[in-house]
């Protein structure tokens, strides 16, 4: 007899897929119990109702899969919800938040706190006007799974709280330090320090301050190959201001 | 058995056409060179040829011999309707199924950053420069229902700002012939959201 649990259903999201073939797709599924892991969805572009048009990235899915070696087959697929609404700015966060996590997770890791992040980001990003905010938020979240977690409420050197008035750099070798000048190279207000460690509402100005400091944070992880996801983000039309 | 090098390369050639496998690339091989030798010569010029002289279209982007292709070189086609396709197939499967009668704009591709797929590669530029220059009046966007597809649409209002140009989306919705129960959430979702008044 089969195990009891074979087929047995697991929550996840597509991150990405690609034509397999004229009727396959190759899917790269995120998972809390298995992490990032790919399947191959055979048929799912053909016969009488095709699961293509459910397995999209920012979807929540049901999945049963089956096989041995790296790549193993979809044999099941559920709406586990309706899937989350990211228009315009928002899905384009949504492409950057799902490109980190395949860049940065390896393949059958289980990740269930992750898994939980994801959801929440997901949710933030079609919610809220505040992009921002969110997305540093998984970010540090997921640099603390990744295992890389940075302290961002005291200074490395003295161990004292980060004070709202004074600036700070963060060191990969020592950690957050105060800065020689206000001005200097990557230098980072307490108080948009604070915001992060707190999960806080950032501000305009603190916006720009934090997506500069997490981007260097993550930039040793994500070595040399710039992500498309940021570079689309950077290069997209605006409207003008006030619509 | 052995094949002869030739036979075998011919194999291997044609298995570069979609959905051609090992034994139908071999049947494909056998019949030419068996039964019909004048038409596989007649194939390898014409794909020759197509190879070497089909290009892009200056205007469009679609597959052309010249440099503007027959339907923007058309005075026929209506050319304040601009319909943006992925790919050229789209505009065959457009011209086939209704009576169109504008020009059209093949983007390649749509907007895929995990793929490497951004504005340059589908030459939004162009597509840009088009509906500024001034001609357009509606500029209907008839592109996949997917996530990549709906970040493209967004990205193409976008450089339509500022411009007079109407921008349309063609409906998504449930299949003509397709029972309601089978249809998925999501397509269901966006048939309730662009439902008509009948
Ligand atoms: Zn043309």
């Amino acid at each position: 007899m089969f195990p009891a649990d074979r087929d047995r259903l697991q929550p996840g999201f597509v991150l990405h897929r690609r034509d397999y073939s004229d009727s396959s797709l190759l899917l790269e599924v995120f998972t809390g119990e298995h992490g990032r892991l790919p399947l191959l969805a055979k048929g799912a572009k053909r016969g009488r109702a095709p699961s293509a048009a459910l397995l999209q990235p920012f979807t929540p899915l049901l999945l049963a899969w089956r096989g041995r070696g790296e790549v193993q087959t979809l044999v099941r697929v559920e709406p586990a919800g309706r899937p989350v609404a990211l228009v315009g700015d928002a899905l384009y966060c949504g492409f950057y938040v799902n490109e980190l996590l395949t860049r940065l997770l390896g393949r059958q890791d289980p990740h269930e706190r992750l898994f939980l992040f994801y959801q929440m980001v997901l949710q933030e990003l079609a919610a809220s006007r505040d992009l921002d905010t969110p997305l540093r938020r998984f970010e540090l979240r997921l640099l603390a799974e990744l295992g890389y977690a940075v302290e961002l409420d005291r200074d490395a050197e003295q161990g004292l709280p980060v004070q709202p008035h004074l600036y700070y750099v963060y060191s990969h070798e020592r950690g957050l330090l105060p800065a020689l000048s206000p001005q200097g190279d990557g230098a980072v207000s307490g108080a948009t320090l604070q915001c992060l460690s707190r999960g806080e509402a950032l501000s305009g100005s603190q916006a720009r301050e934090a997506r500069r400091l997490l981007r260097a944070l993550l930039a040793p992880y994500l070595g040399d190959r710039p992500l498309r996801s940021r570079a689309l983000f950077a290069a997209r039309p605006r409207r003008p201001a006030g619509t | 058995m052995s094949n002869p090098g030739l036979l075998n390369e011919l194999v291997a050639a044609l298995r570069c056409l979609p959905g051609v496998g090992p034994k139908s690339a071999q049947r494909m091989a056998f019949h030419l060179l068996q039964r019909d030798r004048d038409a596989g010569r007649h194939l390898a010029r014409v794909m020759a040829e197509a190879m070497e002289r089909i290009g892009r279209c200056r205007q469009c982007r679609t597959l052309s011999e010249h440099a503007l292709c027959a339907t923007c070189a058309s005075p026929k086609r209506d050319a304040s309707l601009l319909c943006v396709v992925e790919q050229p197939s789209d505009i065959a499967a457009i011209e086939q199924a209704t009576d169109y009668r504008g020009l059209y704009f093949v983007l390649g591709g749509r907007l895929s950053p995990l793929d490497g797929i951004g504005p340059e590669e589908l030459h939004l530029d162009l597509l840009r420069h088009r509906l500024h220059e001034g001609g357009v009046s509606e500029a209907i966007l008839a592109i996949s229902p997917t996530v990549e597809g709906s970040a493209t649409a967004h990205y193409i209002t976008g450089i339509a700002e500022g411009s007079p140009v109407r921008i349309t989306r063609i409906a998504h919705g449930v299949p003509l012939g397709g029972e309601l129960e089978l249809v998925d959430g999501g397509t269901l979702a966006h048939a309730f959201a662009g439902r008509t008044h009948l």
